[in-house]
């Protein structure tokens, strides 16, 4: 064992080790959930189950408040990125390409949704909704959600709409196109990845949401990550384990889907200015 | 109308919506909600339900609790996050490709399943418990205690934090490394030198996402934090939900906007100085 130690050298060895106690760390509670899932009989001690089965799927299935759960947070995270689409990628273009008063500071006013911690704000909208009425309310579920992606689907675009160059659409003016045919053809396509990547984000994060639902949508907008939260306490492991996947499949089919486009300078535009 | 005020008009009619949106779930509710806390029971104001955070010998345990898990998770995040960022910048390998491809997953993990696998791997008579069993090696109890409450938090923002710096060290000219080599600067000296004040700005922000995500945090402390002292996040949610106190709730939450506001100011007074530099 030890030529074999010194020919690769100690620095390999630890680099190693160091990537591999990281993907177990990463990977583990991930992969420990994928087995979990298809086990039938799983006591302790034993490493691996010594029966695999559905039935656990079967099961959650069949259950109604679970079916109900995933066609309500779909439709909640459609509504949520279709607003905040209609809503910010105006405004990421006026910020991109408008001159206009006061354009830094509502540029910057943008970052006041990530500058409180997040549950502190989230009691602080219940105390507002709680008197305005939006307690347990579909609206004020929808509004509850937009807080974490109003930044950076205002950010993320207004780079992107930053990065496409003036001159192009000069050009397309200067053959007699009209500015919103020029906005149609130029801008809008060049600038679709960084709108896509948001649009994207937007998605997952409001299936994702859970804290805020908690507080304000109870108990009538129970998404998937509320009743997950019931699952844990309620089901034996195996039933968690299944609907995990189910909640966690949708993200993994987008975010492969939209691999090509998802980079670590595109998302850190979304927190940061660069 | 002439073309500028014209302009001007519309980049305020573009941008309109979205800020209404902002001052309806930001800014009015920071601002009511603080007001709200100043209301002492008899209806009247004052500084009553502060000074309950600091008398009541439960409450100031979950203060310390709280500092104490944000802090440490803050170093070792920041500390793990340059480590990667570096480690992906400088390797060329096969191995630092994979993670480069990988690293970002967990950030699209929903919170609630990363937190149910953890208490599946690390728990009692969980996965990782069975798998050592064979090598006489015996766990600690990590899930429903700290430990586990800080590995959360890493494993929830070694990625972001790392995805941040990794975008900033990139930013920084190979040549200027190549340089500084040259001239005999060693590996730490680089770092210190020319790395860290090159994407200090990035570590502060970085910073300020940590600090803020730990102590806003719920899902995993709720999930697998201990009954006492609670996380500040999860013992607002009590107040708010189960004792239906919401004056003393908004007080909660204002105050963890006191420990964050050093570090939001200088977040966003860097980002204003960063945006002034390039218009």
């Amino acid at each position: 064992m030890l030529w074999y130690f010194r020919s690769v050298g100690l620095r390999r060895i630890i680099e190693f080790i160091l990537l591999t106690v990281f993907a177990v760390f990463f990977a583990g509670p991930l992969l420990n959930l994928a087995v979990l899932a298809f086990s039938g009989q799983w006591t302790y001690p034993d490493a691996l189950p010594h029966q695999w089965s559905l039935k656990w799927w079967s099961f959650v299935l069949q259950k109604e408040d679970i079916a109900q759960s995933i066609s309500l947070s779909f439709l909640i995270a459609a509504i949520v990125t279709g607003l905040s689409i209609v809503l910010c990628i105006p405004a990421a273009y006026a910020f991109a390409r408008i001159r206009f008063p006061f354009k830094r500071f509502f540029l910057f006013s943008f970052l006041l949704t990530h500058a409180f911690p997040k549950m502190g704000l989230y009691v602080s909208i219940a105390v507002l909704f709680y008197r305005l009425g939006l307690m347990n309310t579909l609206l004020g579920v929808v509004l509850i959600h937009m807080i974490n992606v109003l930044m950076f689907m205002t950010w993320i675009p207004t780079a992107a709409f930053r990065n496409v160059h003036a001159a192009q659409e000069e050009s397309a003016r200067d053959v007699g196109a009209s500015p919103l045919r020029v906005f149609r053809s130029v801008t809008l396509p060049m600038a679709m990845p960084g709108i896509a990547v948001a649009s994207v984000f937007t998605f997952l994060n409001s299936l994702d949401e859970a804290q805020g639902t908690f507080l304000v949508g109870i108990p009538d907008y129970k998404t998937m990550p509320i009743v997950m939260y019931s699952i844990i306490s309620d089901f034996p492991s195996s039933a968690g384990a299944v609907f995990s996947i189910i909640l966690t499949a949708p993200t993994l089919i987008l975010l492969l889907a939209a691999q090509r486009l998802v980079s670590a300078d595109v998302l850190a535009s979304g927190f940061q200015v660069k | 109308m002439t073309k500028e005020r014209k302009q001007a008009l519309w980049g305020l009619v573009l941008v309109t919506p979205s800020f209404l949106l902002l001052l309806v779930v930001v800014v009015i509710p920071i601002v009511q909600s603080f007001i709200e806390s100043l209301r002492n029971e008899a209806g009247g104001y004052d500084l009553s339900r502060y000074e309950w955070l600091f008398t009541d010998k439960g409450m100031r345990n979950n203060i310390w609790f709280t500092l104490k898990i944000t802090v440490i998770s803050c170093a070792l995040v920041l500390l793990i996050g340059y480590a990667l960022a570096l480690y992906l910048r400088f390797s060329p390998g096969k191995l630092a490709g994979w993670i480069r491809r990988t690293y970002m997953i967990p950030m699209f993990i929903p919170g609630v399943i990363a937190t149910y696998g953890l208490m599946n791997l690390l728990g009692n008579h969980g996965w990782l418990s069975r798998l050592l069993l064979p090598f006489g090696v015996t766990l600690p109890r990590i899930i429903f205690d700290e430990k586990g409450l800080i590995i959360a938090n890493l494993w929830f923002n070694i990625p972001f934090t790392t995805m941040l710096l990794s975008s900033a060290i990139a930013g920084i000219p190979g040549s200027v490394i190549e340089s500084a080599r040259d001239v005999g600067a060693g590996k730490l000296g680089i770092f210190f030198r020319i790395i860290l004040p090159l994407s200090y700005k990035t570590f502060l922000v970085a910073l300020t996402f940590v600090f803020m995500g730990v102590i806003g945090s719920f899902t995993a402390p709720f999930l697998i934090g201990q009954n006492s002292p609670q996380m500040l996040g999860v013992a607002m949610e009590q107040v708010f939900g189960v004792f239906q106190e919401r004056e003393q709730a908004a007080a909660i939450a204002v105050f963890t906007f006191l420990l964050c506001s050093v570090l939001g100011f200088f977040y966003i007074r860097s980002m204003a100085k960063e945006e002034a530099a390039r218009m």
